[in-house]
């Protein structure tokens, strides 16, 4: 069973999610907000994804640790992820007990909210060392064994051998080595004071320096898969610049790969290597980032890119909207607002075909010969 | 790697529990009600700490049950002996007031207390796992709501004998429903916040999650609920002792002080208010009781709600 599975993703692939089916069962219908969703990664590489709101980007960004929203359903397909040790695996066949010891040590993900990622209650200490415990609680125990000999030389030695301050003193002795390591990753997140940080909580924190806390939980344990939803949308421009920089560099410092989701197409330009374009549920393009901008092939690519405001050029909006999902149009979902609509197109949903090397598009456009 | 740690000790002023506790202390100041409220029930729980010193009972006795001064039926007004006269059956009321709070306190705090805790566990799990599961647990929780409270705690009582015990267990098995609902729909709140997929991300257990995450959200409500219930808890507990469905005769309990000068309460002819003392002294012991706690659930509920508070 297991060498079935290595053989499903190439050598540099990281991530491959093939034909991902989630759907939402609602009082109004069923919700296809994702419908045969295809997308790969490659180890390394940071993977842009955009489409508008609803258009399934954020529902399988949180399939793919497992997580996906109640009331929704996934409905078929696969997620194959190479974990940290080589070894693939399905991520939708996981049992609950495998998934926790992925989720934030092999794949963890930033929220687009960072205000509302961070517990209230607890102080920033609290809050990294937990993802630090859940998953690197031996590494650190092992840093405890190594103080320990310095500890017991000293007059209080007895602390240490009486087995009800034992524990307790233990206790204490990872509670400093958890702090050492969080102020360290703090600095690595380059938060200027990282003493007074690890003891403010969320709310004394600005919203740059939130979600700075945000990303430090998300690599606390250098994942090998970071997936980032929309982590700059509620930022300041200015600080939106500096969390993007962080996570360019960041990833390259810990050697993850990162899906960025957006619907900024400024934002996709600047972090992405490649890039998949999301509509109603489907990808409807892939392409390496320059591409996507010189030369889009799907109507929806085109008209997105288009719909960017340019000073001194008319504004051109895309006529129309997202459709309902509940009842979403038969074939290719973008027919309706296609300026391109052929009769086929209402048929049947194109494939994604790759029309030149690295690029695929899922359009009859493109790939009507085939 | 030396660097100097600034650790913001607890007491500092700009601590944010420090913050907290003098927004707090503002709070309580502004408001007469809640001071009133809070001088209340500290008296009560000074009352009942210091029951031996106040009113030393006999030794080898059960110091709930009330010493007798005579058998005679007639209350005795207040006197150097009996400091709030006698009523019913010779049995001194400011024993039995003094030992009453005890009680007031015992069944009040342990209602509370275990209702609020199987309201907490019911509660969570139908608001975490929704679904069939949390449905089934709340339509459970629908039909012990649908009996009217007093009735089917009598019932249980009836059931279960008469007795002190009795009604603790009745109180609770009537009392808990309304813990179980307020805490669903406060989970059912914090589950949809982004820091619970956040924990779960990191690798958080669902036990993890909800002890850790999601209950602590929902405390301020509980500690609000929980107040203004125990003077309720009380009230209730009284209004079965006085039918009769408490302690036995003599046990130090304010309903059933008041059950006890019933029959006095028209007075002698030509002088209604002959034994006011009989019924007078449990009522307003019991209402200040009742009182206190719901001004000091009020300030509470000003002080910690956050649709309430402004800063």
């Amino acid at each position: 069973m297991k060498e079935d599975l290595e053989e499903t993703l190439l050598e540099n692939e990281q991530l491959k999610v093939e034909d991902l089916t989630v759907r939402f069962y609602t009082y109004e219908g069923i919700v296809k907000a994702v419908e045969k969703a295809k997308l790969s990664l490659r180890k390394g590489e940071t993977l842009g994804v955009v489409g508008e709101t609803g258009s399934g980007k954020s529902v399988t960004a949180l399939t793919i640790i497992a997580l996906t929203p109640t009331p929704g359903k996934v409905e078929g397909g696969n997620i194959y992820f190479r974990r940290g040790a080589g070894e693939v695996v399905d991520i939708l066949a996981l049992k609950e007990a495998a998934l926790l010891k992925i989720r934030g040590k092999e794949i963890s993900m930033i929220f687009q909210e960072p205000n509302a990622a961070l517990d209230p209650l607890y102080r920033v200490e609290e809050q990294v060392a937990e993802a630090i415990l859940a998953h690197r609680r031996a590494e650190m125990m092992q840093k405890v064994e190594a103080l320990k000999p310095k500890a017991l030389t000293n007059r209080s030695s007895l602390r240490y051998r009486l087995p009800v301050f034992k524990r307790f003193s233990q206790q204490k002795l990872l509670r400093r080595v958890v702090r050492e390591e969080i102020l360290s990753l703090l600095r690595t997140m380059e938060i200027p004071d990282p003493e007074r940080v690890v003891d403010a909580y969320p709310h004394e924190l600005s919203g740059g320096m939130q979600q700075r806390i945000v990303i430090a939980i998300a690599l606390a344990c250098s994942p090998v898969l970071l997936l980032a939803d929309e982590p700059t949308t509620n930022l300041d421009v200015t600080v939106q610049a500096q969390i993007l920089d962080l996570i360019l560099r960041l990833k390259k410092a810990f050697g993850s790969s990162v899906i960025y989701i957006t619907h900024d197409m400024g934002v996709i330009a600047e972090i992405s290597e490649r890039v998949a374009v999301m509509y109603a549920g489907s990808v409807v393009e892939v392409a390496p980032v320059v591409e996507i901008f010189k030369k889009p092939l799907h109507p929806y690519t085109q008209a997105l890119l288009e719909s960017i405001p340019r000073p001194g050029s008319p504004f051109k909006p895309l006529p129309g909207t997202v459709p309902s999902l509940v009842n979403p149009p038969s074939g290719c979902r973008f027919h309706p607002r296609c300026p391109f609509a052929m009769e086929k197109c209402k048929l049947e949903p194109p494939n994604l075909v790759e029309v030149s090397p690295e690029h695929q598009v899922a359009c009859y456009l493109h790939t009507a010969g085939e | 790697m030396t660097h100097t740690v600034v650790n913001i000790k607890f007491w500092d002023k700009q601590s944010p529990r420090m913050k907290e506790l003098r927004f707090i202390l503002k709070r309580m100041k502004s408001s007469p009600l809640s001071i009133v409220g809070l001088a209340i029930v500290v008296f009560f729980t000074l009352v009942a700490l210091l029951a031996p010193v106040l009113a030393p009972p006999q030794p080898n006795r059960n110091p709930y049950m009330i010493p007798r001064y005579g058998y005679s039926p007639t209350p005795k007004p207040p006197n150097p002996v009996n400091l709030f006269g006698t009523t019913e059956g010779q049995y001194d009321l400011y024993y039995g007031m003094i030992w009453g709070t005890r009680a007031a306190y015992q069944i009040g705090v342990l209602v509370v207390a275990i209702s609020a805790l199987i309201g907490i566990i019911v509660g969570g799990l139908a608001g975490y796992y929704k679904g069939v599961f949390g449905e089934v647990l709340m339509r459970v929780t629908d039909i012990v709501l649908a009996f009217p409270g007093l009735i089917l705690a009598m019932a249980f009582v009836v059931a279960f004998g008469p007795g002190l015990n009795s009604i603790t267990v009745a109180l609770i098995l009537v009392w808990w429903p309304s813990y179980a609902r307020l805490v669903r729909g406060e989970f059912l709140r914090v589950t949809a916040e982004d820091f619970v997929e956040a924990a779960k991300a990191i690798g958080c257990s669902d036990l993890r999650v909800m002890v850790k995450h999601v209950f602590p959200n929902t405390i301020f409500p509980l500690v609000i609920m929980a107040s203004l219930d125990i003077g309720s808890v009380v009230l209730t507990a009284a209004a079965l002792s006085f039918l009769g469905l408490g302690a036995p005769e003599g046990y130090a309990d304010w309903g059933q002080l008041i059950s006890l000068s019933r029959n006095y309460i028209t007075g002698a002819p030509g002088n209604p208010f002959a034994y006011w003392f009989a019924y007078v002294i449990p009522g307003i012991f019991l209402f200040l009781f009742v009182l206190g706690w719901n001004l000091l659930g009020d300030a509470f509920r000003d002080i910690l709600d956050p649709m309430i508070r402004r800063r």
